[in-house]
């Protein structure tokens, strides 16, 4: 008896959730809970902790992560068009081929612009 | 087909159905959770035996079996017996449901790893995108966690986690995109039925190289395991996490070495492809161990990179040769060469 696929995915997720959840929710019945204010604090090589952890950090490296949202969208379509490559006419995937080609100038200033000094 | 309930009389039909069905079995047994929970303890084992053998150590003996190869359960029972301890401060429900998630996360894509012919969960038609979908949830994942445990080591270290996946993620997609061109299908059976005559490693030799760096450090693994490096970060995203939290987070981690090691397999190995004498699992199973003790050995032969060459060879080396390929199988394609070789 057959089953639909993403049925099927759903069920697995749920075998998965409903096998390893106990693994997780049975220790805190048995294991020992006794709250300790020096235990509990996060770890700082042994020193009592200063400051905020969540605290704002400077933001390194960001234009990698603005050529991460253009080249997600780009990876993406290529995906949607490197399937059908065989299928459709060589001509119908010279566009793609143009996009890819020229996407090497774009690439090119945001690498130079990344790879600055000033930009760490 | 089974059918959707479509009122709530239904539903025990539709559990019965589903509960009884050939899909169910495979779930369970093997393609499934045992087989996947067998095999990441296994590789736990195997991962610090083959080190030890390179550092001229013995490794774990005394836990019964051969080798001490009952070690992943002794370690098991030692973590679930454990305290959970839960940072002051910390977000509570994110603290304890995010390795729950990490657990799903790395267990999902296993539905559509065709491990033989006829032994895989579900024959998603867009499978690779699904896998790749599900890896990428991880970066997010690993950093609402480090945010959740009001610590600053694991904090750094999920933001390193969270560039460093981010970088290789692109390069990996590209080095897959010759061989979805070369497959013609998104699909990971009709994938690894493609490559019946020729493995995809001969005609996609480059984007092996790609997939295979890139996997590393989606692995996180030594030369790119600067999340939780530990001089620096004194374990990285889990410097917080303890007992059953710190077993499933290392759980999620080895699964998904599991997880890649298979997806090279599929991808550029063939699969189950191998001579008849034995059945096509076990010629899966020996091929991915194969690809997990090339994951494994740069931990015991390599040193660590530094964050910006991480992310610099990510980007301009990792990237381009990946796009290069991409222009490189097109030309494989329309040359004809590929008919020539009988794809």
């Amino acid at each position: 008896m057959a089953l639909n696929p993403w049925l099927t995915v759903i069920i697995w997720a749920i075998v998965v959730i409903a096998l390893t959840g106990p693994m997780l929710t049975l220790p805190m019945f048995w294991s020992r809970r006794k709250p300790d204010p020096f235990r509990d604090m996060p770890f700082e090589s042994g020193q009592v902790p200063q400051g905020e952890a969540r605290h704002r950090l400077v933001m390194q490296y960001y234009p990698y992560l603005l050529m991460f949202v253009a080249f997600d969208v780009v990876g993406m379509f290529l995906f949607a068009w490197g399937m059908s490559f065989t299928k459709i006419p060589l001509y119908a995937s010279f566009p793609v081929l143009l996009f890819l080609f020229l996407l090497a100038a774009p690439l090119g200033y945001a690498l130079h612009l990344a790879l600055r000094r000033e930009n760490w | 087909m089974v059918n959707l309930p479509a009122t709530p009389a239904d539903l025990i039909p539709f559990l019965f159905a589903v509960i009884t069905s050939h899909t169910f079995i495979q779930i369970i047994l093997f393609p499934g959770f045992i087989h996947v929970t067998l095999v990441t303890a296994f590789l736990t084992w195997y991962e610090r035996k083959i080190i030890a053998r390179i550092q001229l150590r013995i490794g774990p003996l005394y836990a019964g079996g051969p080798g001490g190869i009952l070690q992943p359960i002794a370690d098991g029972v030692k973590l679930i017996f454990k305290e959970v301890m839960i940072p002051y401060k910390a977000d509570k429900p994110l603290f304890l449901a995010i390795p729950l998630a990490l657990v799903v996360m790395a267990a999902l894509p296993f539905a559509v790893i065709p491990f033989g012919q006829n032994w895989v969960i579900a024959n998603l038609d867009v499978g690779l995108v699904f896998v790749f979908a599900m890896i990428s949830l991880f970066p997010l994942m690993i950093l609402i966690f480090a945010w959740a445990s009001n610590s600053k080591y694991p904090f750094l270290g999920g933001l390193r986690s969270l560039f460093q996946q981010v970088a290789y993620e692109i390069p990996m997609w590209i080095s897959a995109l010759s061989i979805v061109m070369l497959a013609g299908s998104l699909s990971l059976v009709d994938i690894v039925n493609a490559q019946a005559r020729i493995w995809f490693i001969i005609p996609a030799f480059l984007s092996f190289i790609v997939f295979f760096i890139s996997v590393m450090a989606e692995l996180e693994r030594l030369p790119f395991d600067l999340p939780t490096a530990e001089p620096e970060l004194v374990a990285g995203w889990f410097t917080e996490s303890s007992g059953a939290i710190f077993m499933l987070q290392f759980l999620a981690l080895y699964m998904k070495m599991y997880l890649m090691s298979s997806l090279v397999t599929v991808l550029f190995l063939g699969g189950w492809w191998g001579p008849a004498f034995l059945p096509q699992p076990v010629w899966f199973i020996i091929k991915t161990l194969i690809v997990a003790t090339f994951i494994i050995i740069p931990r015991a032969v390599f040193a660590r990179i530094r964050v910006d060459m991480l992310i610099r060879i990510g980007w301009t080396r990792l990237l381009i040769v990946a796009l290069v390929n991409v222009f490189l199988t097109v030309l494989l394609i329309t040359s004809g060469l590929t008919a020539i070789l009988g794809m």
